[in-house]
């Protein structure tokens, strides 16, 4: 007798919990992970703009979080790192044109550990062979790989530098490995060092083609797409932009 | 073939105490002998496995000394204590601890090989054939110890132990997993077989018919100590 | 699908390095903690049972910080041999290893306490020495269980993602073994890769378990 009661009130304590969520418009938001820290001030700051709304943030690889969504995940907004995911993301019909824009900009810097005793000063030095272990992502899911593999490309020194390359899954563990002095250099966005700029050291702002633009959408077909737009709307607004100016975050 | 012993002289005066939990055991066991025959006898629990595992080196007692033939296997005095390789006796247990994983033929030949490989299955020693003829064991000497009966066990036990050539034979309740009928039968043989071997024996038991039978020499040990000692020409060899 | 095929010999090499590791550490420890008797006995089995216990990226965050550049074991590594176990397959067969021995210990330990002592006894009196009846008594009774815990350590090696992905990372060809291979395909919206590695991964694991049901201890070898 008394199981089937305990689990009576296991089962109403859940569906409550449950019920709840869903009623108070939670936003579930998949952002790159560069945007990690900025965005959990934002949320933050969004939460006490709105009483009673709830963000739920959720940091990987643009790629990643992309296979996510693609897979059912039920997010309502997708903030990526470069044009090419969300193209991607539009491509497959997942956000509507009319609802992605692009919300900030950032910069591709080469990075090495604070330490570190190799002088390294350009991307050719990169070439020399006392450095052995550089940090790129992975480029075929993280957008900062793929703006590493471009610009190493275009300089004509992919192939030298891709046999130290080590793979990361996202450009925190590049910067994390940079900062632990186990590689001798690494690509993130200037707004990761800025966050480590005590354990790595700036070398260079590294040219690229085109801009670094992250854009922004509402997920097609969310199921509190209200919220969404309401997130997306107020990350315009003064506070918000203050919050990712203070991570380094530029004006598109 | 008789293997050619000279009497065996037995000096042993042991002092150990042993705790399991809060129970407290101490045992003083001395004896000197030169019976061809000792048994140990008394209740369980008397001391006389720890007796019989210390002369064999399996056993050290906290203070004493052990002496057999002459040979000082454990004096704690002069810091001796032999291992149990070294004692050169042959011992054998109650329940025989015969190697399941290796053949009638096997277990009889294990002790002549040192190294780190067992006699191979189909390799025949001399030593070890002529002791499987000794007991009638040739038929089973490819099968392994389960498949074998109790006696049958016993007579490979012994076997194995005699190939050694040890300078005694400790026995360590012989014949009680036997079935009565067959202890009678055991005895007996055991008996002519030690006297025709001429090898010295020290046998514990709880059967006051296997001290009478097969004990020439007779300690009686209660609680650790010896409470009483006999000398007597052991029925075994009137019968003979 | 190369990826698949290099992932899968890699993934092989790695696992078949970290087993044969953990027998000699398992066969050395179980016997070990079977035969000797000493105070903190048991509270090193539970330290030496840990690795199954903690999460595997736990695991290899406590070997990357001490095998890394900076870390104690590391540093001693470098400027004793000139070696960087980081990001390299010796670094993955070091993650494995760590991972899967407790699976290869504690079958190791059972199976030796479970041979009648009373039998290394004999051999003893028999003039063996301590040596050979390791090898003629004790190992040939105990093998059965301890296969069965190798093989267990193996698939384990064989599927080893969290604490490998720390430490090795994942370069192709050298240290992108099948399960990082499978979360990067994944990753990349790569399915049909994904898909191939998965059903080699699987089928190799469902191999090595049928073989280790079939050694279950307790049955005694007979030819």
């Amino acid at each position: 007798m008394r199981l089937t009661s305990l689990a009576r009130l296991l089962g109403t304590a859940l569906l409550a919990s449950a019920a709840t969520s869903a009623l108070a418009g939670e936003v579930v938001v998949s952002a790159a992970a560069s945007l990690t820290n900025a965005f959990k001030d934002a949320a933050q700051s969004y939460e006490a703009q709105y009483p009673g709304s709830k963000v739920s943030l959720n940091f990987a690889a643009s790629g990643v979080l992309l296979q996510q969504i693609v897979k059912g995940a039920p997010v309502d907004v997708f903030a990526s790192a470069d044009q090419e995911t969300m193209d991607a993301a539009q491509k497959q019909g997942l956000v509507l044109p009319a609802e992605r824009m692009d919300f900030v900009s950032n910069s591709l810097v080469l990075i090495v550990p604070h330490d570190s005793k190799l002088g390294i000063k350009s991307l050719t030095d990169l070439t020399h062979k006392d450095v052995t272990r550089v940090a790129i992502a992975n480029p075929a899911s993280v957008p900062v790989g793929r703006y590493s593999e471009g610009a190493l490309k275009k300089a004509n020194l992919w192939d030298a530098v891709q046999a130290k390359a080590i793979g990361t899954q996202n450009v925190r563990q590049s910067l994390d490995y940079v900062a632990r002095g186990e590689v001798d250099a690494g690509f993130v966005y200037a707004t990761d060092a800025a966050i480590m700029k005590d354990k790595v050291n700036v070398v260079l702002e590294v040219p690229l083609a085109s801009p670094v633009l992250y854009p922004i959408a509402t997920i097609k077909g969310s199921s509190n797409a209200a919220e969404a737009k309401r997130f997306v709307s107020y990350l315009q607004t003064a506070p918000a932009q203050a919050i990712l100016a203070k991570y380094g975050f530029k004006k598109p | 073939m008789t293997l050619m012993m000279t009497p065996m002289q037995l000096d042993l005066d042991i002092r150990a105490t042993l705790r399991s939990g809060k129970r407290r055991f101490d045992m003083h066991v001395q004896c000197t002998s030169t019976s061809q025959r000792i048994a140990v006898y008394g209740p369980s629990g008397a001391g006389k496995s720890m007796t019989l595992k210390a002369i064999a080196g399996l056993f050290t007692p906290d203070a004493g000394h052990i002496r057999l033939n002459g040979r000082t296997l454990f004096d704690s005095a002069a810091g001796i204590n032999l291992p149990p390789q070294q004692r050169n006796v042959a011992y054998l247990f109650q329940d025989y601890a015969l190697f399941p994983h290796l053949t009638v033929r096997q277990n009889v030949g294990f002790g002549l090989r040192r190294g780190w490989f067992n006699p191979r299955a189909r390799e025949k020693l001399q030593k070890v054939e002529h002791w499987l003829a000794a007991f009638h064991l040739q038929e089973l000497a490819h099968q392994f110890p389960d498949e074998l009966s109790g006696g049958q066990r016993q007579r490979v036990a012994l076997a194995r132990a005699l190939v050694a050539e040890p300078n005694a034979l400790l026995l360590d309740e012989p014949f009680a997993a036997l079935d009565p009928a067959l202890r009678v039968k055991m005895r007996l043989e055991l008996s002519q077989w030690q006297q025709r071997l001429d090898v010295p024996m020290i046998l514990i038991t709880h059967d006051p018919e296997d001290a009478r039978i097969l004990g020439e020499h007779v300690l009686y040990l209660r609680d650790g100590q010896i409470d009483s000692m006999e000398e007597h020409k052991a029925l075994g060899e009137r019968i003979g | 699908m190369d990826i698949a095929w290099t992932a899968l010999a890699l993934s092989l090499k790695v696992a078949a390095w970290a087993t044969a590791l953990n027998l000699l550490l398992g066969i050395g420890t179980g016997y070990l903690l079977a035969r000797t008797r000493f105070p903190g006995r048991e509270l090193l089995d539970a330290l030496l049972t840990l690795p199954m216990v903690m999460p595997p990226t736990v695991l290899g965050y406590y070997l990357l910080v001490l095998l890394g550049r900076r870390g104690t074991l590391g540093i001693w590594l470098q400027d004793n041999f000139g070696i960087n176990l980081i990001f390299t397959w010796q670094g993955a067969v070091i993650a494995s290893t760590v991972v899967a021995f407790p699976l290869v210990f504690k079958p190791a330990r059972a199976a030796f306490e479970a041979v009648d002592g009373q039998l290394e006894q004999a051999a003893r009196v028999l003039g063996i020495s301590e040596m050979a009846i390791f090898f003629r008594v004790t190992l040939p009774l105990a093998w059965r269980g301890i296969l069965a815990g190798v093989l267990l350590g193996f698939v384990r090696a064989l599927g080893e993602f969290g604490a490998t992905l720390m430490v090795a990372g994942s370069i192709p060809g050298k240290t992108q073994t099948l399960s990082v291979a499978v979360y990067e395909a994944v990753q990349a919206g790569q399915d049909d890769v994904a898909n191939t590695l998965v059903l080699i991964t699987s089928a190799v694991c469902i191999v090595v378990l049928l073989s280790a049901g079939r050694l279950a201890p307790g049955r005694i070898a007979h030819k």
